[in-house]
């Protein structure tokens, strides 16, 4: 046994004013931070605010530009991930480090050895772990028929089989049911009573409360606060992560972050309850993927003008082919869709976007706008021609209408005609939406995962605007992956489960466990 | 038929498939490990050369073998340098080898032999297995080969059991599939994509051998004739797995056998059509029949630690 004042006073991590510069950008400034044995490390903080990237440094993913880190007091500069592995660090990535065409054990296999594989072995001693932690796994599983859960649960049992004297987990909590939350954080709290340290990142203050013992929170790569009672002083810390006042935040946008009770703000007209014409009418959407899975079935919905209906559902259980399949990106199997008495099933995103559908995509980068180009262009992507004469471009008057777009929606940018991919990932979004919200005819805005990635600010502002088209008489139909990011903004929600209907529920806190259940595939 | 002709035609559709199993296996190693080696051409040829040099220099062929195994080093050195410490692109920096290799052993051919010389070179011993060479009809024609061919053999199915019993197998299926996850987990993907390339690059050695000092015993301009990218048809047709491979080299060799065969049996096709039937397979086996989500997911891709 050893003396519990030392084991206070010796960190087994110690980072000393560490930067990293990515080109101009300050990832990590001049910080400073102890990991302690046996503690539960919470780092708080914005997206953007450095929080991946210090994993990264003490990962080896990175190195450092300046400062220095020990671990167990001696000078620790790890090459690559596999020096952080062999001191004894081991680290649950934010996007899983699993090969999803191998199986769970061969998963777990990868890099802890050499020469001859006694599969078997390997299985049971996984098996064992996983039952010690009370989370049943099967190792022969492969990884591309696991849920996310599952996965996230074979990352974690191939670090505790390691055995790890420091455990980093990078916003793991993100794709997680209401219940994994809670069997996650129970796993970092024995770890940790183990004797080891656990880093945990993380965004959501309910986590913070339930298994922090220290907090340390960055705002733009620097520490702007540190608390060793965090759960007494959480207000302090918010104020700090976000830089400004709780009070002063958008309710909803609050009630995302883990601020308070989750609460219902209702900004759009209630509809009636007998609508006259729905706005967008889809009936028995199918899509069969070309492996021949099907991962939407028969989806069947109405939604009326001003009306906004959330899809909840753990990611890849049919929401990314539901958005697809209504922009016009893919072709359903079987099923029809109306935009009030207009049939939309077969059209083109262009004809699509004529029809008054506004699109706001999962995959801002990739579908929703070109990088290169400026962000005037960006703005006007879907209407080009109508700042064309003869073929040629009137680039002035195209420059002058995105300045005014860019105020009206907030876009933060040096000017019209910086590129693109100059700009924050919130200000890339609302830029996407002041495109498709202000087409000339928007009867619905379909709208996936808007808030992924963004600061609180930038949330609420992508709320105010959801909220304004609503108002304006557009059918919102809202994809996000966060259950109160839903009961916030949405009138109601149905629960996507494998591509199915689960449920249909109010948008109310009351509603939270009820549409946890469904999202897991519980039907009651 | 007659069992005779059936014998020759199964032991020359072996003999012919022999470069392409040799250089398919390598190739198929440095994909699964997500290198697309396409200058297991200029590979092939190199190793012919060196092998065909070597042996007429010494008089022996297992030491003309060697020297192209040796030769082939640095070309295999060379790609994967660029495609992995360079991250340059792959197909085109492969094609260039191909090239290269092209202009280096024609002029090294013309500038040894002179410009139309057919010397006849020391090749490689044959060898039939005890038994099974005794078999009636069927043991000469089919088991008296080149003891490089039963060696081939040997280094595959140690290959298919390195691939799947042990932690290096699981390791460059992770460098294909998932480089970032291999990084990860404390696997360096560059060594093991190096590994993948060199291997490619010592079985088109042992490949490009067998044409030159193992099968006509001389060395021509050119002598592969496209079996490198056969070779790599053959990964696709197989889907990426090694007893697909097998199947698909042997499919290819047969292809080619027939060019003799069916002649002497009377069937009365073009010949060019014959010539083209091997190519007209792989052709399909690429464009069609074969389904693409099966390759290593990080096929072509230098990876980069971000």
């Amino acid at each position: 046994m050893r003396d519990p004042t030392q084991i206070l006073t010796e960190p087994l991590l110690a980072l000393q004013g560490v930067t990293k510069r990515f080109g101009s950008l300050m990832a990590v400034s001049d910080t400073s931070l102890d990991i302690m044995p046996g503690e539960v490390h919470c780092i708080l903080g914005e997206n953007g605010a450095g929080k991946s990237t210090l994993c990264n440094l003490i990962f080896g993913v990175h190195a450092p530009d300046e400062g220095e880190m020990r671990f167990r007091g001696e000078i620790y500069r790890p090459a690559g991930p596999s020096d952080a592995l062999a001191s004894g660090i081991a680290m649950v990535h934010q996007h899983f480090s699993l090969v999803h065409d191998m199986t769970v054990v061969d998963n777990v296999i990868l890099g802890q050895q050499r020469g001859l594989v006694n599969t078997r072995a390997w299985a049971q001693r996984l098996e064992r772990l996983a039952n010690d932690y009370g989370f049943a796994l099967d190792p022969y599983a492969k990884i591309d028929d696991l849920s996310v859960g599952e996965r996230q649960r074979v990352e974690i049992i191939k670090c505790l089989i390691r055995e790890p004297r420091l455990f980093v987990l990078d916003e793991p909590t993100a794709v997680l049911l209401p219940d994994e939350i809670t069997a996650l954080l129970a796993v970092c709290r024995r770890v940790s009573a183990g004797g080891a340290a656990v880093v945990l990142v993380t965004h959501k203050l309910v986590e913070i409360k339930k298994a922090a013992d220290r907090v340390t929170v960055l705002r733009g790569g620097r520490v702007v606060a540190r608390s060793n009672r965090p759960a007494e002083e959480i207000d302090a810390l918010v104020r700090a992560m976000i830089q400004g006042d709780v009070k002063s935040l958008d309710k909803s946008a609050a009630s995302t972050l883990g601020v308070g009770a989750p609460e219902r703000v209702r900004n759009g007209p209630i509809p009636s309850e007998t609508p006259t014409l729905e706005a967008v009418q889809i009936d028995g959407l199918t899509v069969i993927d070309n492996q021949g899975v099907t991962r939407l079935d028969h989806f069947t919905l109405a939604i009326g003008p001003g009306e906004i209906v959330g899809i909840a559902g753990v990611e890849g259980n049919g929401q990314s082919e539901l958005a697809a399949a209504l922009s016009g990106m893919l072709k359903p199997s079987s099923g029809r869709v109306f935009l009030g008495k207009l049939e939309t099933t077969y059209l083109s995103p262009k004809e699509l976007t004529a029809a008054g559908i506004g699109v706001v995509p999962e995959d801002r980068h990739a579908v929703g706008c070109v990088v290169e180009m400026s962000v005037a262009e960006n703005i006007f992507l879907n209407r080009l021609d109508d700042f064309t004469s003869f073929g040629f471009l009137r680039r002035k008057e195209l420059l002058g209408a995105a300045r005014e777009l860019m105020s009206r929606f907030d876009v933060r940018a040096a000017g019209p005609g910086i590129a693109f991919s100059a700009l924050s990932g919130g200000n890339q979004q609302k830029a996407v939406l002041a495109r498709e919200i202000t087409l000339p005819k928007l009867t619905c805005l379909l709208a996936a995962q808007p808030t992924r990635g963004l600061d609180v600010g930038a949330v609420a502002a992508v709320y105010g605007h959801i909220r304004a088209a609503s108002q304006r008489g557009s059918a919102v139909l809202l994809i996000s992956s966060e259950l109160d990011e839903l009961i916030a903004v949405a009138d109601r929600i149905v629960v996507l489960y494998r591509g199915r209907i689960m449920g249909n529920c109010a948008a109310d806190p009351s509603e939270r466990e009820r549409i946890g259940a469904l999202m897991a595939g519980q039907a009651q | 038929m007659t069992w005779e002709l059936f014998a020759v035609f199964i032991g020359s559709s072996v003999r012919l498939a022999v470069p392409l199993l040799l250089a398919g296996t390598g190739e198929l190693v440095s994909e699964r490990a997500g290198v697309l080696n396409m200058s297991i051409e200029g590979m092939m040829l190199t190793g012919a050369f060196g092998a065909a040099v070597g042996a007429w220099a010494t008089g022996n062929p297992a030491v003309g073998l060697l020297i192209g195994i040796v030769a082939v080093v640095p070309i295999a050195l060379l790609q994967a340098l660029l495609s992995n410490t360079l991250r340059a692109n792959q197909i085109v920096t492969g094609i260039g080898i191909n090239i290269l290799v092209l202009g280096a052993t024609t002029l090294g051919y013309r500038e040894i032999f002179g410009a139309r010389s057919r010397e006849q070179i020391p090749g490689l011993a044959k060898w039939s297995p005890p038994l099974l060479g005794d078999i009636p009809v069927f043991g000469e024609a089919v088991f008296q080969q080149v003891w490089l061919l039963y060696l081939g053999i040997v280094i595959i199915v140690l290959t298919a059991l390195v691939l799947r019993y042990t932690a290096l197998g699981i390791a460059i299926h992770a460098a294909g599939a998932e480089p970032r996850a291999a990084d990860k987990s404390g696997v360096s993907v560059t060594r093991i994509r190096y590994m993948g390339v060199m291997f490619a690059g010592f079985m088109s050695a042992l490949a490009g051998a067998f044409l030159s000092i193992g099968d006509i015993h001389t060395f021509t301009e050119g002598m592969t004739r496209g079996a490198g990218y056969l070779a790599i048809a053959a990964v696709i047709f197989g889907k990426w797995t090694l007893t697909g491979t097998v199947l698909a080299c042997l499919l290819f060799g047969a292809a080619t056998a027939l060019q003799f065969q069916l002649p002497t049996l009377g069937v009365n096709v073009p010949n060019a059509f014959l010539i083209m039937l091997p190519y007209l397979l792989a052709l399909l086996a690429v464009g069609g029949l074969a389904g693409r989500q099966t390759a290593p997911r990080a096929l072509g891709e230098a990876y980069i630690r971000r």
